[in-house]
Formats: structure tokens, sequence, C-alpha cells
């Protein structure tokens, strides 16, 4: 996804850039609708993907309700 | 009108009841009807495992047993009630984690020879959830192709069947907690056919006459089943046909079309659905079927075939387990083309008054008078043409008797836990946190599964219907399975607008914001394993305890039928689910052992059996689980929110 940046007046500064939404518009249509795996694309975004959204698996130092715990 | 109803709640299915006799066809329904079950057998007080038998030990009806009445009901050997009970129950857990490791085994090939290239038209569609089990399975990663990963992976997976000693490797992915209650308790599965054919010995003549001893075994056996053969299967078909997203469909027998060649596949093991997939929109063949004078080819799905096609292609169901004859009777089918389990032999008989051909697939599974056309994986694109030609050739023998019901219901399908853990985080903070917070909040009461086949004995589709509607007017979150997520996706209560209609003020708020149902459709009766995925994200998130059976979490399978749902209801409960059965229970002429599962096995594993026909008083059993669970986590009453200022900050520091 590429991201939508904005440039707004900050009170006492220059423009300063914003992040802008980051939803997708519209309604995604015909055999991709839902897809969202594909919204990831390299090996390294899927690792990234998986150590952060899969954490309760695959993170280094985060187990959730076992962090107290000695990893399995 | 009134016994027509009691066989199904489902409007196409009574039409096609209706036409079947009139066309003099014989179908499932009728047959339950001459066919009574076996009052022994059904409360599994049978033994029929030597030739010294059978003996049948019943406990007598209406009066008192004398000590030495009760010594004497026993078997020839022996062989105590409590024993014979607990045998009959193990070796149908037996039977259905062979049936799920036996699935696992095909695919793990399968996946091996998609790895090594040996399986033509196949590929690595997921390389995330190949990634993800590489991971998870300590292979390393580092710059190597996807191809060489995925051997490493299929050998491993292979491994898990034939292995002798050591612990399955799924097993690691459960709570911690779980597993230490599972090496405390002796039942961690060491390989998969291990434990199948443990069972079988334990329960041979002259064996293991302890019935405290068989089940817990059973919990081991069973354990292969849902951390083993089917998680293997889950997680490998993710990977070769993609991790399932939410996928609008629609069901029921109105799926067929008039003017189409219909083919509908029925079974369990995704491969040769996939392809007929592929197939079913080759040019060349809509151009054929169009010289016999069709518009197109109409592919559809029964049974756990077509949840597998349904959540990664969308392709329609046509029905559940009990509407397979039926499909046939609308006189509308050129072929139901068959892989394995689940499939009834009266298809042939049905099939012979009407034209439809019986197509056996599998060389495990041949049916006699079907017709045999093998597929094969290497082959695998002319092995699909090859069938779906037939049945194209098939359709100038369409008879004049063509009564397709109007009934079809829209639905949206393919919740695996990856999905929701995305639907619920978005892609930078994938979370159950949401789930979990709503839980400990109170907006939604808990989760509960309601799985499982139908069954003649209890009106289709019916006992489903009212526990789901029960459990969701309740607040509780459902996630379904098999032909129960069919019977819901019937009845309307698998689109977003159903958290509206039929959901308590809390869990509709929350599918609101989310944007899903109040039922999600999570797979096929394989699938199941996904569910154990789900709870332990939900345990290891947070909140709610560390082990699964601190959840608030039930389980069911209101209109059960098979073995695998024995062996499903035993891993849910090993792995400290609450779980109730429906329609019968194959343990009830014995109260020692039904004690043992239904009380004993709470204080050992933290979940337990329950039977209960009534499929509202089932519900409301589920919840007041979910109640007690809630409460033993503090989580019962709504506190107040106060909002802190400085002062009060201060103070807390």
């Amino acid at each position: 996804m590429e991201y939508k940046v904005e440039k707004k007046n900050a009170p006492g500064r220059e423009q300063v850039e914003v992040l802008g939404p980051t939803f997708e518009e519209g309604k995604p249509e015909g055999e991709e609708m839902g897809h969202w795996r594909q919204k990831v694309a390299s090996r390294e975004e899927k690792l990234k993907y998986l150590r952060n959204g899969e954490r309760y698996w695959f993170s280094q130092d985060w187990f959730g309700s076992e962090k107290r715990k000695n990893p399995a | 009108m009134a016994e027509k109803e009691a066989k199904s709640i489902d409007l196409a299915t009574l039409e096609m009841i209706d036409k079947a006799a009139q066309d003099g066809a014989h179908v499932v329904f009728e047959r339950a009807e001459t066919t009574r079950p076996c009052p022994i057998g059904a409360e599994g007080s049978c033994c029929s495992i030597c030739a010294m038998g059978p003996c049948r030990v019943m406990a007598p009806k209406g009066k008192q047993e004398t000590l030495e009445d009760r010594r004497r009901r026993v078997g020839v050997c022996g062989a105590t009630p409590e024993t014979i009970s607990a045998r009959n129950f193990v070796r149908k857990i037996a039977a259905g984690t062979a049936s799920h490791g036996d699935h696992g085994r095909v695919v793990a090939k399968f996946f091996l020879a998609v790895a090594k290239g040996e399986a033509p038209g196949y590929e690595i569609k997921d390389e995330q959830k190949l990634l993800q089990l590489a991971l998870d399975l300590g292979v390393t990663i580092g710059d190597r192709s996807n191809k060489d990963i995925a051997v490493d992976i299929g050998n491993l997976m292979i491994n898990e069947f034939g292995k002798q000693e050591g612990e399955l490797l799924f097993l690691r992915r459960a709570p911690l907690k779980r597993q230490e209650i599972w090496r405390k308790n002796g039942v961690m599965p060491r390989g998969i056919d291990m434990e199948v054919a443990e069972a079988m010995h334990r329960t041979h003549m002259g064996t293991d006459q302890d019935y405290r001893d068989l089940l817990t075994a059973g919990v081991r056996t069973a354990l292969a089943d849902g951390w083993g053969g089917s998680m293997i299967a889950t997680e490998l078909q993710d990977i070769i046909f993609g991790t399932p997203a939410p996928v609008l469909s629609s069901i029921n027998l109105g799926v067929l079309a008039e003017d189409k060649v219909n083919i509908i596949i029925h079974g369990h093991e995704p491969s040769l659905a996939e392809m007929m997939a592929t197939v079913c929109q080759d040019p060349e063949l809509i151009e054929y079927a169009k010289t016999k004078g069709a518009k197109g080819i109409n592919l559809a799905g029964m049974c756990c075939t077509a949840n597998e096609m349904l959540m990664r292609h969308g392709v329609p169901i046509a029905g559940n387990f009990l509407q397979q004859e039926l499909a046939i009777v609308t006189g509308a089918l050129e072929a139901i083309v068959v892989d394995v389990q689940c499939i009834m032999q009266g298809l042939v008989d049905t099939a012979s008054c009407y034209h439809t051909k019986v197509i056996t697939t599998d060389a495990r599974a041949k049916i006699q008078g079907a017709t045999h056309m093998p597929f094969e994986e290497h082959n695998a694109y002319e092995s699909a043409k090859a069938i779906v030609k037939a049945a194209i050739d098939n359709y100038v023998n369409r008879g004049k008797n063509v009564r397709i019901p109007k009934y079809k219901q829209d639905m949206i399908a393919g919740f695996s836990h990856e999905t929701i853990n995305y639907l619920l985080g978005g892609m930078f903070r994938a979370s159950y946190r949401p789930l979990n917070d709503n839980i400990i909040n109170g907006r939604i009461r808990g989760v509960a599964a309601v799985v499982g086949c139908n069954n003649p004995r209890t009106p289709h589709d019916a006992s489903n219907l009212i526990m789901v509607k029960e459990l969701i007017k309740n607040d509780v979150l459902v996630v379904q399975t098999g032909c129960m997520a069919m019977a819901s996706g019937k009845a309307g209560l698998m689109v977003p607008e159903a958290a509206k209609e039929f959901a308590g003020p809390g869990l509709a708020s929350v599918c609101e914001a989310v944007g899903i149902p109040p039922v999600l459709h999570v797979g096929a009766c394989i699938d199941n394993s996904r569910i154990l995925m789900s709870t332990t994200a939900m345990v290891k998130d947070g909140g709610l305890g560390d082990d699964i059976s601190d959840l608030p979490v039930a389980a069911a399978a209101p209109e059960w039928m098979s073995e695998k749902a024995i062996a499903i209801g035993q891993y849910a409960v090993g792995s400290g689910v609450f779980t109730v059965f429906g329609c019968n229970f194959p343990t009830t002429g014995n109260k020692e052992v039904s004690d043992f599962l239904f009380k004993e096995m709470e204080e050992i594993f933290g979940g337990m059996w329950a039977f209960e026909p009534d499929p509202l008083k089932a519900a409301q059993l589920m919840i007041a689980h979910i109640d007690k669970k809630r409460k033993a986590l503090g989580i019962d009453k709504a506190r107040e929110r106060v909002l802190y200022d400085m002062a009060m900050r201060r103070a807390l520091e």
C-alpha cells in the first residue's frame, strides 16, 4: 500500500507532513475480494507480519498471558 | 405435514423428499424410518470384538440390580460393562483419528509432491503460511526457495505419522499450561499412526480392561487427530490452495442450474475439487457442454469438500450431508463426484432412478455400482477433465422429470484463525485483543463452536438452528465447521445482517463494528484444528486465564453421526473445552463410563463431555458453562468505569 501524505500548517511551525488515510477506498470486487494476504508482498514483509501479527507464536519477546513463563 | 417437518426444517429438503417419494427413489429419510437404531448398540452395551460373543451387557430397566446380578452382567471373557462401553468409545475415537489422519497423510504426501514439482498444475499459493510453518517447525528460511523450504516441511510432516517416540510437533503451539496438563497425565501423542494402532491394540480382546485407563488413552489418540492429522491437513492445504479469507457465495439445492451441466463434488479432500474448479472454467469444455445443448457447466459442492471449495473459491454449496441423495432427486444432476468420507452408498440406488452418474475417484473409496474414474495427482488436469467430460456427455440423458427447489441463500465463509486475527486488528496490529476485550467487558459473553454432521434421527438442521440462535441471542459468538456451518448458512445466519436480526445487543454491536456475521464459517470438519488455534490465541493474548480451560468457551455437535465427531469431541475435551453432544451418546448404557466422561474428565483435563438431546437445553448448558468460566475469571459483573483525574493518578503512585 502506498501511503498518502498530506501537508498541513502547524501552529508556530512551517508546513508539516501528516500521514493521510490508510484505508482502501471503494468496495473490492471479484475473485480477490477479501483476500487480504496479498497486501504483504515480499518475504521480508511476510516475516515481519508473522512476528508482529502472529506474535502469539513467533514474537521473540512477547508471550501474552504466558510472558512470565519460559517459551514452549 | 407435521411428520414431514419432523424430517427437516429445510424447505428445499422437504420438497425433494416429496419428489423422491413420487419418483419411487429411496433416500436416507425413508431408510431411517424402516431401519430403527439397535437399542443395545446405541447405548454402547454390545461387545463384538471376539468370536465368543457378541455379548450384550445392558443394565436392567426399571428394577434394582443385585450384587450377584451385577457380577453376572459381563461378557463371556468377564469384561465388565464399563470395559465394553469404554472400548467401544475408544474404537470410535481411533476410527475418527484414523480418518482425519489418513486425510492428513495424503495431503502431506501430495504437498511434498507439489514441493518437488511432481504434481503439475499445483503450486505453493500461500508463501506467508509456508513461512509460518517454517517458523513453527524450525525450518531454515534465509534465502532458500519456497520449494526447498516446502520439501523440508513436507518431510517433517510425513514423519509425524510414523514417529515412534517424542511428541507431535504442533503440540508446541498449545498454551504452555495445557502442554503441562497433557505431560502430567501422559497423553502427549507420539506419532499419529502409533496412537491409532495402540488404541486398536488396547481395545483388543483381553488387553486394557480398566475403563479410566482406556478413556485417558483415548485422549492421547484424539489429540493425535486435533493437534496432529487434522492440523497437518489444514495447514498444508492452506499453503497449496491458499489460506481462507472471507468470500461471498450461496447455498442450498437452488444453486443447481436447469440449463447447465450440473456437477457436484462431495467428500472431504480438496485436491481433486481444486482441479475441478479450474477445469470447469476451461473454455474448451464449456464449448463442449454447449454442443450438448447446455449453456455451460455449473460446479457445486456437498459436505466438507464443498466447504473447502467454498472458502477458497466461493464455489456454491448444494447442501449438507443429508441432502446428498436429494441433489440427485432434482433430476438435474449429471454427476456426483466423490472422494472420501460421509458418502452414502445409497447414492447409487437413488441414482438408478435418474440419469445421474455416481463417480468415485479415490482408490480407498469405491462403491459397488458406481463408475470409478481414478484421480491421479501427477496428471490432475487430465484426470479432472475426463470426469467433467463424462458429466457433460451425460447431459443428453437428462429426463423430463426435473425440479430444482428455488431455495438458496447468500452466505459468507472463510474465517480462518489468521483472517479473524487480521480482521480484528488490521495489517499493522493483527490481534485477538478486541475479542478478549469485548469478552472481558461483557459485550460478548463467550465463544461457542457448533460443529459436526447431520443425523436423520433428529430433524435435519433443526437442532443446530435452535442452538445457534439461542447462543447468539445471548451474546455468544458462534464459530462453525462442517455440515452444521452449512445448516446455519442455509438459514441466513452467515451474513453480517444476521447480527442485527438474531444476535443480542452486545454481540451485534461488535459484529457491526468489525463487519462480520455473528456466526463464523471456519471451514470443513478437518478445520476444527483452526478453532484450537483461535482458542490458543485467545489464551496467549491475555486477560482470560492461561489455559484453554479457563476461557469462557464451549463446543457442541447437536446432530453428530460419525466416528470422526467422537474423535473431535474427545480432543476438544482433552484440550479443556466443555463439549455437548446431541442425538444420542454411545456410553449412555453405562453410568460409570458416562460419569468419567461427563464429570471426572473436568478434574483431569479441565474440559468434559455432556449429552443433551434437547438443543435449547444444550445451548443453556453451554451458556451456563460460559458464565461459570466468566465468574472464575472475575468478569461476570460489569464494573463501573472510573475516569481518573491527576490527583487520583498521583495517589496511585
